[in-house]
């Protein structure tokens, strides 16, 4: 389907952007690498008046280093990050997880910032308008039912980007801006856990930075995604592990999820497990439990439920294991 | 002879270069003056009745300028003559999610889709069956009213006596195979344009021209001539560039009908592109089936009674499906001996799209199923997979029990050729844990002994014209859609006249320029539209011979074509070196290796004087003047010069029909499953299974196909592995999910065909059987070899991880399931309740359409509503 006409506008300083958002408001969507707003947009999931290029932005791209860590500008493409010599060095984690999004052509023009505002995924939801017709529509765009979970009023749709996981274990920030203010949260905080409305993002907002703090560089990790195919295809299920060690034990931990549920997600309690006595194996199952735990797949994708916790409950094993094993 | 000079050598597609630089033109590159773009309204409901279709807001939009309904075109068609039960704009009726209702044609798709809004069609919802077991039981509502219990076909056949072989046999196994359904996924969406012809003084509607991206041009013009009721001479079919068929563009599809209804409305140009979603609803895929298998066999392997029942979910209309559940039962037969048979089909109806012909049609799944079984019998007999198959070759030439005739069978040669490449006697079963192999083999029809239209025509015929400069002109209804058809009719034309690939020019699938040919199905081609060409080319051979017998005072039958010369079979040794030309005392032996056509074309050029063209023939008749002595050879031009002075024009043509005795039994339903020649294949596949997550990679497969002689061995292998490599899509990735009727993966991001990161190395292996009614002993080369990939795959997972699954695909979700269930493990609900070991039905997906008050209106019976 076509996409519904709209006015393109794309200034070339932040502080036009920033007072185009807050003009438009409500009425107006960010387009970064465009790789899921368009698709989405030809589904007519938006139909927005008015689209904000944000690829004139200078001042937030790039990747930099400061005194308190990296700042990754949220205009700094996947292709960047994975060919960064600065994160490969100290946050190796995230560029395992920026490598498996979709496939390099799409990598090419897909930012770290569009990753981290995905919209969720629903085999109900993304759809072209003929089909969610047929389908009576739902919960999340112009229908009253939830057909994953349908006695409830929850939108379940899956958070499927690959690199939030990544950037939770990694205690990552962000910095959000109006034409008035900026805030800074941790990741964590971005998300809301709801499927429609799933990041706390005000219409006049603009993320515009990604922060990691110094203190989560040399971190060890592991990601591990479940996709059928080798290329292309989001992820079903991933898991993220970081790991700092001190003199061979564990020293911190920390295990994130992705599409799954409708926000990635830090497993808790993982600490609480870490060298207890125990070997290596039990305790990466018992964490490996935890994970499985935190997860609440539906039927937002072609494949089971069950399967795809049961897949975060192998993976973290694995990664978990992967990591120490550095 | 086996030393030919164009046939055998690998040539590179002689379309590739357009291809590949973007140059070539598809039917969606294609525009006209006044072209208008158009948008079709499908339904939302699987199963309802058309009340009222209101058109008159649409009309009043800016850029429409033409809205089609059924009632514009009411004349039903189908591609069988038994099943013409489709209307391209839907009458009364809609029949599934996605079925087509109106048209609109605008100046542009933005307009189109605007006023697709603002059609407003009034329903009587119905209820609807989506499972083929549970619409067989329908007592009311039928998709078709002349179809009691939704029952397109059913097919019940005996053959020897299958009670008797059940009773002799030490061993019988019995199972249900259910294979889930796959979609073609061909690169190009379908597009068609079509435009009709004004008369300038009157204004009236005159002749309907339509590029459309077709398999099948001559059915294509006939369908429209049904459909609007013109007289086929006033329809002409032109196949631009084909991106992919598989089948999915082997009959009339809707858009290409709606397209003519729309432009003769709007009386202009119109041209429709599906989206790939509504590629997915015009489908035509390989139906979802169920396979209820019992074979028995002695204990030494041999087989002695086989019995299936097949159920086909067809979707909502016929299109191929009489012929597909016919397939399934036939291709029993002629792969093994197999003295007893019995065989029920049956075709049911239900609200999806309809199913048709793909890549193997028809035999496919239940070639899975029994070469699964194969297998199961083998371990219980403790025999090995190969040396079963051994003991139950045919021994050709053969009749066999259903009637098909077996000349040329490569088979053993494929099975020793896998077996030995493979290191099948060392590896197989000591590859270590989650690692192993599996045998399967299958085989396919070159092209079907019986036409659909039932008639005693040719079923190709080949026009072949040569101008005076030597340039020879391939007239073929035979359609290029990838296959490389195009450059087979020139390496068969070019070898029989013995003169250059290049001088070949072909000019197909054009209605008004080529004759008939019943299209690319079936892998006919070249067979039959190879065999049309070697007799058309023959016939010009022969004018030519005869004038240039009397130039070189030698009898016709003296002379040798080759190599772009003619010359006197004794003179070959003295046959004068040409320019250019290295050394040697036999130029016609030196020339028939390895020489470029660059190289070819240079020489060429400096014998008959310089370029082409005018001067060309200018300079050739200067040398006729100069030199009147009969001679030892002449060149190709010179020859064909002396053709055309002797003869007037030089043509000739040629057609093919398959022989009576190739045709087939008597029996109801007999018509389906007898070809001229059968291809052979046999593949084994190493694979590994992760065994907690159920994943399986495939690491190789060999794979041996015999296809009689390979006129162009890449041409071969790229089919080859094409087919191994799509076989392995249906084996793990592909599948169409079903929730309700509804399609939950209309698009290539969830229907997961195999990346390039999935492909596995695929050794192709060419066994050349050399068919005695082949073109130059050819056979197919195109399906046959899917349907061993499967079983191959399955068995081999057998042998890693000792599982046997009896649900394709082997989705990680079914592998895991399997694995824990063999171990004991703890039960998860992996597969929604059915057990892929064990399946007994299809499984919808999770969640709900409708729940309570809310969810799309669906009636009070609908399956939806039920739960
Ligand atoms: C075939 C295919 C496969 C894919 N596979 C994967 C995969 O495996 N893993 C994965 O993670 N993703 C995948 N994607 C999705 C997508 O390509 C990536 O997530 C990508 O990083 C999105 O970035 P973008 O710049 O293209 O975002 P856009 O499409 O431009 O934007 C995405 C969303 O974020 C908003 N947005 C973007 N930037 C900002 C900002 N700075 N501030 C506020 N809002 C903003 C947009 O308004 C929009 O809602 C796939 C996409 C396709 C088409």
């Amino acid at each position: 389907m076509t996409v519904k006409p709209f006015q393109l506008l794309c200034p070339r300083e932040l502080s036009d952007a920033l007072a185009t958002l807050e003009k438009h408001s409500g009425n107006i969507r960010v387009l970064a690498g465009g790789t899921d707003l368009l698709p989405s947009m030809r589904q007519r999931l938006f139909e927005p008046e008015y689209v904000l290029d944000i690829r004139q932005l200078r001042e937030i791209q790039g990747i930099r280093l400061t005194e308190q860590g990296i700042e990754i500008g949220a205009f700094t493409t996947l292709h960047a990050i994975e060919n960064s010599d600065e994160l490969k060095r100290s946050y190796p984690l995230l560029v395992e997880a920026a490598k498996t999004v979709a496939s390099p052509v799409i990598r090419n023009m897909a930012t770290i910032g569009g990753n981290v505002c995905l919209d969720t995924r629903c085999l109900w939801y993304n759809q072209s308008l003929s089909w969610r017709k047929s389908c009576g529509f739902c919960i999340k765009k112009d229908g009253n039912i939830c057909h994953v979970a349908p006695g409830g009023t929850k939108c379940w749709a899956a958070f499927s980007a690959d690199t939030p996981p990544a950037l939770l274990c990694l205690q990552a920030e962000i910095e959000i801006r109006n034409a008035s203010s900026s805030r800074r949260v941790t990741l964590e905080k971005f998300y809301t856990g709801e499927g429609d409305n799933y990041r706390r993002l005000q219409p006049d907002e603009l993320v515009t930075h990604i922060f990691l703090p110094r203190g989560s560089a040399l971190y060890g990790g592991a990601y591990r995604k479940l996709r059928i195919r080798g290329s292309i295809d989001y992820p079903l299920a991933a898991v993220a592990v970081a790991l700092k060690r001190k003199n061979g034990d564990f020293e911190d931990l920390r295990i994130a999820i992705t599409a799954v549920n409708p926000a990635p997600l830090l497993v808790a309690g993982v600490q609480s497990l870490v060298n207890r006595a125990m070997t290596r194996e039990r305790m990466a199952e018992e964490i490996a439990e935890l994970a499985a735990r935190t997860a609440k797949p539906l039927t937002t994708s072609a494949l089971t439920p069950e399967y795809r916790r049961e897949i975060i409950r192998v993976f973290t094993k694995r990664a978990v294991l992967e990591a120490a094993a550095d | 002879m086996s030393d030919f000079s164009v046939v055998g050598k690998p040539i590179p597609m002689i379309d590739a270069a357009a291809k590949t630089t973007g140059a070539g033109k598809y039917t969606d590159d294609l525009s006209l003056p006044g072209l208008l773009i158009g948008k079709i309204l499908h339904s939302p409901h699987p199963h309802a009745r058309i009340r009222h279709i209101d058109i008159s807001r649409a009309l009043e939009l800016d850029g429409v300028v033409a809205v089609v309904t059924g009632a514009d075109a009411p004349n039903p068609y189908g591609i069988l003559p038994v099943g013409h039960d489709e209307h391209a704009l839907a009458l009364d009726k809609v029949r599934y999610v996605g079925d087509n209702l109106a048209c609109v044609a605008a100046e542009d798709s933005r307009a189109a889709e605007r006023a697709l809004e603002l059609i407003d069609v009034d329903y009587d919802i119905l209820p609807a069956y989506f499972d083929p077991e549970e619409s067989m039981k329908a007592e009311r509502d039928l998709i078709h009213e002349n179809k009691p219990h939704n029952l397109e076909k059913d097919y019940h056949h005996v053959f020897g006596n299958p009670a008797q072989g059940f009773a002799q046999a030490d061993c019988t196994v019995e199972g249900r195979f259910i294979a889930n359904e796959v979609t073609h996924a061909a690169m190009e969406p379908h597009s068609t344009l079509a435009t009709f012809d004004l008369d300038p003084v009157t204004g009236n509607i005159g002749r309907l021209t339509v590029w459309s991206s077709t398999q099948v041009p001559y059915y294509l013009q006939h369908k429209l001539s049904l459909v609007l009721d013109l007289p086929m001479s006033q329809i002409r079919v032109i196949k631009p560039l084909v991106g992919g068929g598989f089948g999915g563009k082997s009959e009339v599809i809707p858009l290409e009908i709606i397209a003519a209804i729309a432009a003769r409305k709007a009386r202009r140009p119109v041209k429709i592109t599906y989206t790939r979603e509504e590629v997915c609803w015009a489908h035509r895929g390989r139906p979802r089936t169920i396979i209820d298998l019992k074979t028995g066999a002695t204990s030494d392997g041999r087989l002695t009674a086989v019995e299936a029942r097949v159920i086909q979910d067809g979707g909502a209309y016929c299109s191929y499906g009489v012929v597909t559940i016919l397939y399934s039962g036939a291709l029993l037969g002629a792969l093994y001996d197999i003295a007893n048979l019995q065989y029920d089909g049956y075709r049911v109806l239900t609200n999806k799209p309809a199913c048709g012909a793909m890549r193997g049609h028809g035999t496919v799944n239940v070639r899975f199923a029994f070469e699964s079984q194969l297998d199961e019998i083998a371990a219980k007999l403790n025999l090995d997979p190969a040396e079963i198959r051994r003991q139950n070759l045919l021994r050709p030439p053969a009749i066999t029990v259903n009637g098909l005739r077996v000349q040329s069978y490569g088979l053993p040669e494929c099975i020793e050729k896998v077996v030995e490449r493979s290191g099948w006697a060392e590896r197989k079963g000591r590859l270590g844990k989650g690692r192993g192999l599996g045998l399967a083999c299958s085989h396919y029809v070159s092209g079907a002994a019986n036409s659909i239209i039932r008639s005693d025509m040719p079923h190709s015929t080949v026009n072949i014209k040569i101008d005076r400069d030597g340039g020879v002109v391939v007239y073929t209804g035979a359609s290029e859609i990838g296959q490389g058809s195009d450059t087979m009719t020139s390496q068969i034309a070019a070898e029989v006249l013995g003169c250059l690939l290049s001088r070949v020019k072909v000019v197909a699938a054009d209605t008004d320029l080529t004759p008939i040919d019943i299209g690319s199905y079936s892998s006919r081609v070249t067979f039959m539209a190879g065999n049309a060409t070697l007799r058309a080319a023959q016939e010009v051979k022969r004018q030519i011979a005869s004038a240039a017998a009397q130039k070189m005072g030698c009898a016709p039958e003296e002379l040798i074509f080759r190599d772009d010369l003619v010359f006197r079979r004794d003179a070959q040794r003295g046959v004068p070196r040409l320019e250019g030309e290295p050394s040697g005392e036999n130029p016609s032996r030196q020339r028939s290796r390895g020489r470029t056509h660059e190289q070819a074309n240079t020489s060429q050029a400096s014998v008959a004087g310089r370029v082409e063209g005018q001067i060309l023939r200018g300079s050739l008749q200067q040398k006729r003047k100069e030199d009147l002595t009969p001679k030892d050879f002449m060149t190709f031009e010179e020859a064909v010069v002396a053709a055309i002075d002797f003869h007037g024009a030089l043509t000739g043509t040629g057609s093919y029909a398959p022989p009576a005795a190739a045709r087939g039994g008597k029996y109801k339903g007999a018509g389906v499953g007898p070809s001229p020649a059968y291809s052979y294949s046999a593949q084994v596949a190493e694979v590994s299974v992760d065994e907690e997550t159920g994943q399986v990679t495939v690491h190789k497969v060999w794979a041996a196909h015999d296809c009689g002689r390979a006129l162009n061995p890449v041409a071969v292998e790229g089919q080859v592995i094409g087919s191994v490599w799509m076989g392995m899509g249906q084996a793990l990735t592909e599948e169409m999910i079903w929730k309700d009727g509804l399609l939950m993966n209309p698009g290539l991001l969830e229907y997961r065909s195999p990346s390039a990161a999935e492909s596995p190395q695929v050794e192709a292996i060419i066994v050349e059987s050399v068919d005695p009614e082949g073109p130059f002993g050819a056979k197919e080369c195109s399906e046959g070899a899917l349907a061993a990939t499967i079983p191959a795959i399955s068995n081999a997972i057998y042998d890693a991880v000792g599982i046997r699954l009896h649900e394709a695909p082997f989705s990680p979700e079914r592998v895991l399931a399997a694995l824990r269930a063999k171990k004991a493990a703890k039960p998860l609900n992996l597969t929604e309740g059915v057990d892929p070991t064990r399946p007994t039905r299809f499984r919808e997906h999770g969640g709900a359409l409708c729940f309570k008050q809310k969810g799309p209106e669906r009636h009070e019976l609908d399956a939806s509503r039920a739960r």
